[in-house]
């Protein structure tokens, strides 16, 4: 039963980290900017969920969609403004600028937000229910709900949707999809749009299972990258699914050698994945 | 690469000073502390504290070292959290800035890696942050700290525990691996075995993790009677509402190391704060009398008033570090680093912190810790060597509060 348990609880844990990296992987795999700024984006978003729920009161899964709206913004003018610059270059330029972009919003977090631990903390924040005899904790079962239910709406926009074609479209070919119309400035800013939305609802959710404060980006980006590398960066569910995989290893590791050693196991996951199936891994990112 | 760029900026905007030419008439306290980054939590109530304590000796109109008075500075600079940082800010302290004496930065791993700088130049630290043993029993003759001895941190819980009914006679022991905790959690394994009481579960966990589940369900399999805890204060949040996610329920009695006297823990978790115990070396009290603040709620008050939020045991033992430094000098009549670790190393004052404000051999103060429990949104103290109030034990399930 114990095992039963562990395995649920990394189930339930991956989800959320595969909703994490699912904004690292698409503006990875469309833009092929390695965004070392993602974690700081997760933890903007979660302090957006924070201050939406504490000054108006509204659900933090209600606040979850305003803040993705408002993250929208943040990430489209981000792009618009800043990383169109960098977008075809050199990868250590995307690479460069997107750290210095980390170290800018982390302590910009900090200043205006103070190093204050924060907890989204609604009223049912520690409700559980049994099934089968395990205890399913309802914040990390919803939010594995929500990250399939993200993942599947990316799917859709990519595959079936004109939006997502022309992402798509972009990202293979620039010069065919500029003679189809695209405007690659603005549809670089639409997709780091939405990578930066799905970061700001998994930060969401980061919050009301954990504390938020400014300094947890930098471990989130880790954490985040890792999942891209074994999910793949073409399907949003093989990376929910990679997830899951890193979420049961850290749990299975913490059952049988210790909680000191979790990241050991999904950092050792990346090297395996990248020793296994390099050619798969290479050409998907 | 990012450190260096960071320390750049944050070296510009955070180091404080306050007369730090080196004037005839001013002594300076150097200090290197967790401003930003993942500890900054903490590290405000040491530059708050440093800087309160020292305003304060200076209003009294200093301290007066062989027949000539002298006012005191503060130079601080921002360690990011960053412990290599932290080091080489000690040595530029020493060596390009010229201070004339140390305070120590927030916890154990660095005040372990900082004193050994103090002890290579020879100037004494006095540093109110870490506790871990491991900083004292290197023989070093220049690091002095007021915090007590971590091994002991739950010898006053485990002492309590004899006396409560029910005893509780499983335990779970969960600490993270830094020195720290390493030191809490060793020194609690021999009091437990001394105790005999059982450990059922025995988990170390990485320092900053942020994930109990697994941890949790293993106690919740082995259904113990008593959680005790130590870690640092965002993993107790998480660790708390994680049990409660959970449905973690030990029979009797949780307990942590840090967190639960911070107006910040009872903010963060509400009314799932309640009934969590904890410990701290010092509570504002009048029998603390104290030279420059009367006593320890004078200092608690003066403390509000400055910077908006109440004062902890870190905070105090903060300003008990410049006091031992005002106290030293007058007794050693001589800046010389030598004289004033000498004078240190002898000094018994009553100060806002600790009725006897004295180290030992090794250098650490001995103090014991007070048990406190959050009682409806209360901090209140329970158990030091005799109960203090009555504890609201055994902790109710999760299911079973209101």
């Amino acid at each position: 039963m114990v095992l039963a348990q562990i395995l649920l609880n990394g189930i339930l844990l991956g989800g959320l980290y595969g909703l994490m990296a699912l904004g690292m992987a698409l503006v990875w795999g469309v833009l092929n900017i390695v965004n070392l700024a993602h974690g700081a984006l997760i933890m903007l978003g979660g302090y957006v969920v924070y201050y939406i729920f504490v000054f108006t009161g509204l659900d933090p899964f209600a606040a979850i969609a305003v803040a993705m709206v408002i993250m929208f913004g943040v990430g489209f003018l981000l792009q618009y403004g800043l990383l169109n610059l960098i977008v075809r270059s050199a990868l250590l330029n995307t690479l460069l600028i997107t750290f210095g972009l980390d170290v800018v919003i982390t302590y910009l977090a900090q200043f205006l937000f103070t190093a204050d631990f924060r907890t989204i903390n609604p009223s049912y924040a520690g409700a559980n229910f049994s099934a089968f005899g395990l205890t399913v904790p309802g914040i990390r079962f919803a939010a594995f709900v929500v990250a399939i239910a993200l993942a599947a709406a990316l799917w859709w926009l990519l595959n079936r949707r004109p939006l997502g074609l022309a992402i798509r479209a972009t990202s293979q070919n620039l010069v065919a999809a500029r003679l189809y119309g695209v405007d690659p400035r603005i549809l670089y800013a639409v997709t780091f749009g939405i990578g930066t939305a799905l970061a700001g609802a998994a930060g969401g959710l980061y919050g009301m299972i954990a504390n938020l404060t400014p300094y947890i980006g930098a471990s989130l980006t880790a954490k985040s990258f890792v999942i891209a590398i074994i999910g793949g960066l073409t399907n949003p569910f093989n990376v929910i699914l990679g997830g899951i995989v890193v979420g049961i290893a850290e749990s299975l590791a913490t059952l049988y050698f210790g909680a000191t050693y979790s990241d050991v196991v999904s950092f050792g996951l990346l090297v395996l994945v990248l020793v296994v199936r390099p050619t798969r891994t290479l050409r998907a990112a | 690469m990012k450190n260096s760029i960071v320390a750049l900026a944050a070296a510009a905007a955070f180091a404080s000073s306050v007369g730090l030419a080196r004037a005839d008439n001013v002594i300076t306290l150097g200090a290197s502390v967790q401003l930003t980054g993942s500890s900054a939590n903490t590290g405000r109530y040491y530059r708050d504290a440093y800087g309160l304590t020292i305003a304060k000796i200076n209003e009294a109109g200093g301290i007066k070292v062989g027949g000539k008075t002298y006012k005191l500075a503060l130079k601080i600079l921002d360690n990011q959290s960053d412990v290599n940082l932290s080091v080489r800010q000690y040595v530029q302290l020493i060596t390009s800035d010229k201070v004339n004496f140390l305070l120590g930065p927030f916890a154990s791993n660095f005040a372990l890696s900082d004193s050994s700088i103090a002890e290579k130049y020879q100037i004494p630290m006095v540093q109110g942050g870490g506790a871990s043993t491991q900083i004292y029993t290197r023989h070093y003759k220049y690091i002095f700290g007021t915090l007590p001895a971590a091994d002991d941190y739950y010898a006053s819980t485990i002492e309590m525990f004899g006396k409560l009914q029910p005893k509780p006679e499983t335990v779970a022991l969960v600490a993270a691996d830094d020195s720290f905790d390493v030191s809490v959690a060793k020194g609690t394994r021999e009091r437990l075995k001394a105790a005999h009481m059982k450990i059922a579960v025995d988990a170390t966990y990485r320092e900053g993790n942020s994930d109990f589940s697994s941890i949790l369900t293993q106690i919740k399999a082995a259904n113990v009677d008593a959680i005790l805890w130590s870690g640092h204060e965002t993993e107790a949040l998480n660790f708390i509402r994680q049990m409660k996610s959970l449905n973690v329920n030990p029979k009797d009695y949780y307990g942590f190391t840090v967190g639960v006297p911070t107006e910040d823990f009872r903010k963060a978790l509400g009314k799932d704060a309640n009934y969590a115990f904890g410990m701290t070396s010092w509570l504002p009290s009048a029998t603390l009398k104290d030279r420059w603040f009367g006593d320890a709620l004078g200092f608690a008050k003066a403390y509000k008033a400055k910077f908006g939020y109440d004062p902890d045991y870190h905070a105090a033992s903060g300003a008990a570090d410049v006091e031992t430094f005002a106290v030293a000098l007058e007794k050693a009549g001589s800046l010389n680093p030598k004289a004033v670790r000498d004078a240190i190393a002898k000094i018994n004052f009553s100060s806002l912190y600790a009725l006897h404000t004295k180290y030992g051999e090794n250098g650490q103060i001995i103090l014991p810790q007070i048990v406190v429990q959050i009682q409806d949104g209360k901090l209140v103290p329970i158990y030091s060597d005799q109960f203090l109030n009555k504890p609201q034990y055994p902790v109710p399930p999760w299911n079973k509060r209101g």
